[in-house]
């Protein structure tokens, strides 16, 4: 038996994620942008007042400044986090139009994943949520929300009636016949279990799941080896035309 | 050592190449846009169907549409709908290519010079034509084909609410001489309607009953029902033709009398005399009658027909002992100047034989209804050229391509101030026209239709307008708003939707949109024959012109009046008769050609009284000395199919149209007479390869479109046995061909006719001769094989499909559908010529048993066995056979076509790297390949957004073929799965299966004992496998089709 020996591609990516991690960790610990005024921590927005509040609490001896105008219940300081995180290019995925966290919405509030994908049970396509389904609840929140810029796109474009052009990320080729129903109905099939934990994702992005199948050939997710791994181990047809037509 | 099997030793070899090629990864980039606000009917991924009507033709068959996504993808018959019950022609199925045709026009247009037209505003172009039409009072015209039944009244009251000089109706296929006829004959003034249910002979007077006729996808559905082998022992109905040329129709006859062209009146008025004589009709028959039937006697009937004296006098007797018999009066192709009379006498001959109020149905008159009316269209054409008409409106028609050049509405239209066109496809017409208001295509539609009576149909939109278009009913009630209260107030408010409501508002609008319409029992008028009929006049055509042959233009099978030849799929399918695509073509016999010294693909010039046009010849059997015959619907000069510019722009017409070599002759009542010409054939010397499909009709013996004479059919089973020697399918090639020799084909008849052709035309004794003395049974090792058995032995299904050729017609519906269905490309001309068409069905055409291969020293076989009177002529559709020891699969290197487990011979695309191998390999010549990228190149804007994401669109160097609509089974497994049973019988039904009028083609699983597909397929006599002694074994079973043989009289 050969013993396993990680390849030149895993140890590779395994540096990449410790240079990455180590970069996020000395932006962590910078300061807050434009903070200090005198001696006094001075927020410049809500976000940052929201940010400064939480700081105090830890550490009650903080002296802050929060303007009027700024002291204000919404957003929350996990929103404000979740936007800015949403956007951030040090994360991996595709940055999309607008800000949307996955773990604000389906990791802090519990959103179901079928609230918004609704088609990912009943029909062979999850579905992405209509504007009206994102303005359901957007539409009653207060107007300081506005002071996010991906809120502030989100009602513009539900006010110009023009849907959001979403990255897709989990894209199967178009020679590929997939049935999401399919696979929700099939037992041991979690949404995390292809999708990876996304309510813990700020961004959405194509969990590395690279799996070793015969001849030691590496597969990654999405492609069609990953595909047969799982339908082996299931017992579930490999038939060719059961996919590909 | 172990064994390693092939496909482990090209795993083990892929994996240096897979591991470098997994690391690549696509940078492409897909966006995924949801709906703004999600209508609530809309499940991505689930297909909706509506209930439409179908606007190719006047028939209005019911449709389906189904859409995915708001977008309709394919259309099929509606089951509730009376008239096609299910079933769609060729031209219903393509008719979806409307909508997405790249030559729509996307916003009104106004006319700056010849080739300029400039985008304007709707509310522009409305107040320009209103201002138009205030100047001009009483010198507006509309002038427009049937847009159907609301739409029509409202545009009656448009007319008079702006004080508009009138409205006349123009179709260039109109029944005026059907309708002029009955008022004679029977004294009511309505059309009648032909109910094929359980008939036991029908006589086709050239109407062309399954192919352009009255209504052919009903006739097709009842015929074939009528003639079910077995529910009725005896064959069941017999059908007859009448016509100069072995049209679709006469192919699926069992006798054809090709009678001199435009004689068919004569003949109907000597088979009446003769059923009056044989005890038919009643005492009131032979008293109106006496005078009328006294011209009609047999032999001098025989001499102006051509049909001998026995046959008229055994059809005449076959007719009176006939239980339902019913005769069908000339249609287009057989309308002379005087229709009207020939047309009287084969409503008069319906009624000696009692079929009137039986199978024809005579509703009671309805004035009301504005009808179309060739004379009118001229006179419109006179009150032009006096200058009387200041705007013309013209909608849902394309005279100045249809209109003969004779009638001078080309010219005539420089004449007219303001052209208004309500297009939604560029056409020869629009393209004349000052101002273009499009019109949305049928299914972005609102709209009615009533295609007789007690059957209204409704049309629905099932798109969102792609462009800025705005419905016709819309923009009269626009233009009548703009011009001032006094005329807005005589027309109704709302929309044309509304006024579309309120025509129905007597019906729950609902429940009739979810069914198709309203369908009701045809109301018939009780009739006797008028005093009129005692003083009909039949004689003899009246041709214009001088020449030795008669020109016959016929509507072309899937090309209409020329309405559907923008259409690509359309252009693509080759002729049902002929097998050539994209062009026109003239038919002329072979002893013609051999007089002439013509060959296949030699450009004549066709030389008229009115004119002169140049087509290529295409010489056969089956058409008559005197004829020359070429399809009406070619010649287009401007649309992207339809002519040969290739994009919507004028350019060169895709060859000769027919109608520039007619008169504007008239019938007697003022129809259009198409048969009215005489033709000179001259030779160019230059010569024209056709785009051909099926280069002979020769099957050499093979087991290809197999044929059993009856008697065979029903001799009892022992006898059988004995000759067979036990083998299932052995029997057909042997027996047959003595059956058929011996007299089951209507040689001795043809030889009558024309003795001279039909021994020039096919050396008929000789192939006898050969067949019979060396039949190849000597090289053929046959094993018999259970066709179940070619599946995985736990998997509950081994798909199959039986095909019925004694129900298939060879109407290419299926062909059409299979198109759409599977996201088939058109090629277009140059490729077919080459001879690549990406079809995966087609219908082979054989001309009795031919001539059998390997027999040395035999002449080189003729290009066309085909013969006069000889309708032994097998239509045998041809797809993939799933087999079960398929050729193709053993040679592909990458295994992208395999043998799945429930036996389904599946091709896998991704997989595919182009070498054709399977090709070269697959014996029945199904496989397809990509030579280019078709989606890309063939597929102008916005002709994608048609196609089905069920189904993968195949790249370039891809090889592609039939898996039984293997999205279809996957489609039914879900719902199955979800409920935990086995698929049913009947739960999958192929497009093709779906689409064919006569439902000739059944799937199923052949592990089902109980499945149709099982018990059709296990007919001891008629079942055989295509090229069974390949020993391919074959999925697909065929049962030969029935020669009944010519009727006893």
């Amino acid at each position: 038996m050969v013993p396993f020996r990680p390849s030149r591609r895993t140890a590779l990516s395994l540096l990449l994620v410790a240079a990455a991690l180590a970069l996020l960790l000395l932006q962590g610990s910078g300061g807050l942008a434009g903070a200090s005024a005198g001696d006094a921590l001075r927020a410049e927005s809500i976000c940052e007042a929201q940010a400064l509040k939480a700081r105090m609490e830890k550490n009650p001896d903080l002296e802050i400044e929060i303007p009027a105008e700024f002291n204000r219940l919404f957003p929350t300081l996990s929103a404000c986090q979740s936007h800015d995180a949403a956007w951030d290019e040090a994360l991996p995925g595709p940055n999309q139009p607008v800000p949307f966290s996955h773990a604000h919405h389906s990791g802090k509030f519990q959103l179901d994943c079928l609230y918004c994908h609704s088609g990912a049970e009943r029909l062979p396509a999850a579905g992405m949520p209509s504007m009206e389904v994102c303005m359901g609840c957007h539409l009653h929140f207060p107007p300081e929300y506005d002071s996010l810029e991906g809120i502030r796109i989100l009602n513009q474009t539900w006010k110009d009636q023009l849907p959001i052009h979403w990255v897709q990320v989990h894209r199967l080729p178009e020679h590929v016949q997939f049935r999401h129903n399919r696979h929700m109905r099939a037992p041991d099939v979690t949404c995390q279990r292809c999708h990876g934990l996304v309510e813990t994702m700020d961004k959405l992005y194509l969990v590395d799941d690279t799996r070793w199948w015969q001849y030691a050939l590496p597969t990654k997710k999405l492609e069609m080896g990953w595909c047969v791994i799982c339908h082996r181990e299931s017992n579930v047809s490999t038939d060719c035309l059961l996919c590909h037509y | 050592m172990t064994e390693i099997d092939r496909r482990d030793f090209l795993k083990l070899v892929g994996v240096g190449a897979g591991a470098a090629a997994a690391a690549g990864c696509s940078d492409h980039v897909e966006k995924l846009i949801p709906y703004v606000i999600q209508p609530e009917v809309i499940s991505p991924g689930l297909p909706i169907h509506y209930a439409s009507t179908c606007r190719e033709c006047p028939a209005g068959c019911g449709l389906h549409v189904k859409t995915l996504e708001g977008r309709p993808v394919k259309l099929e018959g509606n089951p509730e709908s009376p008239i096609n019950r299910g079933a769609l022609c060729a031209r219903g199925q393509a008719a979806i290519g409307r909508t997405y045709h790249p030559d729509r026009f996307e916003a009104p247009m106004l006319r700056k010079g010849p080739d300029q037209l400039e985008p304007i505003s709707w509310d522009a172009a409305i107040e320009l034509l209103s201002l138009e039409i205030a100047k001009a009072p009483g010198a507006v015209h509309v002038l427009g084909g049937d847009p159907g039944e609301t739409a029509g009244k409202l545009i009656d009251r448009f007319v008079r609410a702006v004080g508009a000089g009138g409205r006349t109706v123009y179709e260039p296929f109109a029944l005026e001489a059907l309708r002029e006829a009955t008022r004679n004959v029977f004294g009511v003034a309505s059309q009648p309607w032909f109910d094929l249910t359980d008939v036991d002979l029908v006589v086709d007077f050239g109407n062309e009953i399954l192919d352009t006729g009255l209504s052919p996808t009903e006739h097709q559905r009842q015929l074939a029902a009528a003639r079910d082998i077995t529910a009725r022992p005896d064959g069941g109905a017999r059908l007859v033709y009448v016509g100069p040329r072995l049209s679709q129709t006469a192919s699926n006859s069992d006798e054809w009398l090709p009678a001199k062209p435009g004689t068919e009146g004569i003949l109907a008025l000597a088979l009446a005399r003769v059923a009056i004589e044989s005890g038919a009709g009643t005492e009131a028959h032979r008293e109106l009658l006496s005078g009328v039937l006294a011209d009609a006697e047999v032999n001098t009937a025989a001499e102006r027909t051509e049909v001998s004296a026995d046959r008229i006098v055994r059809l005449g007797k076959a007719l009176v002992a006939a239980g339902n018999p019913v005769a069908i009066p000339p249609g287009v192709a057989a309308s002379t100047r005087r229709a009207i009379a020939s047309t009287a006498a084969v409503l008069i001959l319906n009624d000696v034989i009692g079929a009137v109020g039986r199978s024809v149905k005579i509703p009671p008159e309805d004035a009301f209804r504005k009808r179309a009316s060739y004379r009118d269209a001229l006179a419109l054409v006179k009150a032009i050229e006096d200058g009387k008409v200041g705007v013309l409106m013209v909608h849902d028609c394309n005279p100045v391509y249809s209109l003969p050049k004779a009638a001078g509405f080309e010219a005539a239209l420089a004449k007219v101030p303001l052209v208004v066109s309500f297009a939604s496809i560029c056409d020869e017409t629009s393209e004349l026209a000052h101002l273009i208001l499009p019109d949305h295509t049928p299914l972005e539609s609102w709209g009615d239709l009533a295609p007789r009576d007690g059957v209204r149909c409704l049309l629905q939109p099932t798109i969102r307008p792609l462009y800025d278009t705005r419905a016709l009913g819309d923009t009269l009630l626009d233009v009548a708003r703009s011009m001032g209260p006094e005329v807005a107030s005589k027309l109704p408010s709302g929309s044309f939707r509304t006024v579309i409501e309120e025509a129905w508002s007597g019906t729950e609008l609902h429940a009739a949109l979810s069914r198709g319409g309203e369908y009701g029992e045809l109301a018939t008028a009780p009739v006797e024959l008028a005093a009129a009929a005692g003083r009909l006049e039949v004689v003899e055509p009246v041709f214009s012109g001088e020449g030795d042959f008669v020109l016959l233009p016929f509507p072309h099978s899937f090309l209409y009046d020329g309405r559907s030849a923008n259409l690509p799929w359309l252009q693509e399918i080759p002729d049902p008769v002929v097998k050539v695509a994209w062009e026109p073509w003239a038919e002329i016999s072979l002893g013609t050609a051999e007089k002439l010294g013509l060959e296949f693909g030699e450009v004549v010039a066709i030389e008229t009284s009115a004119g002169r046009i140049e087509v290529a010849v295409n010489p056969r059997g089956g058409i008559r000395d005197d004829v020359v015959a070429i399809p009406i619907g070619q010649g287009h000069s401007i649309g992207t199919f339809a002519s040969r510019s290739g994009d919507g722009r004028p350019g060169e017409a895709r060859g000769a149209n027919v109608i520039d070599a007619l008169p504007a002759g008239v019938d007697e009542s003022g129809g259009r007479a198409w048969l009215a010409e005489r033709a000179r054939l001259e030779k160019t010397g230059r010569h024209q390869r056709l785009p051909l499909l099926q280069f002979s009709d020769n099957k050499r013996g093979r087991q290809l479109g197999e044929a059993i004479a009856l008697a065979d059919l029903t001799a009892p089973h022992e006898a059988h046995e004995a000759s067979a020697e036990g083998a299932r399918s052995e029997p057909q090639a042997n027996e047959v061909h003595e059956a058929s020799a011996e007299g089951a084909r209507s040689e001795p008849q043809a030889n009558e006719v024309h003795e001279a052709s039909a021994e020039g035309a096919r050396s008929e004794p000789q192939a006898n001769e050969v067949h019979e003395a060396g039949h190849h049974e000597a090289h053929e090792i046959r094993e018999e094989f259970q066709p179940s058995a070619d599946a995985d032995e736990g998997s509950p299904y081994r798909w199959g499909m039986t095909v019925d050729l004694d129900r298939c017609t060879g109407c290419a519906s299926c062909v059409a559908a299979c198109y759409v269905e599977n996201n088939i490309p058109v090629v277009g001309e140059q490729e077919i010529r080459r001879v690549r068409p990406m079809s995966w069905i087609r219908i082979e055409r054989y001309i009795g048993d031919g001539e059998p291969e390997l027999v040395t020293g035999r002449k080189h076989p003729a290009r066309n066995r085909e013969s006069l009177g000889d309708v032994d002529v097998r239509h045998s559709p041809m797809m993939c056979q799933q087999c079960g020891a398929a050729p193709c699969e053993p040679v592909c290197p990458v295994y992208a076509t395999y043998h799945n487990e429930e036996g389904l011979n599946g091709m896998v695309y991704n997989r595919c790297v182009g070498t054709r191998y399977c090709a070269v390999n697959c014996p029945y010549k199904v496989r397809r390949f990509n030579f280019y990228d078709y989606a890309l190149t063939r597929w102008p804007d916005p002709m994608r957004l048609g196609l089905t994401p069920d189904v993968t669109v195949r790249s370039q160097g891809v090889m592609e073929k039939c898996t039984f609509c293997v999205q279809r089974i996957q489609a039914a497994r879900q719902l199955a799965k979800d409920e935990g049973r086995p698929i049913g019988d009947g739960e999958v039904v192929m497009a093709c299966e779906q689409a064919c009028p006569s439902q000739a083609i059944q799937f199923g699983n052949l592990r089902d004992a109980n499945a149709g597909v099982v018990k059709k397929g296990g007919d001891p006599k008629r079942a055989y496998h295509a090229l069974h002694m390949l020993n391919t074994r074959p999925a697909l079973t065929y049962l030969a089709k029935v020669q009944r043989g010519p009727v006893e009289g």
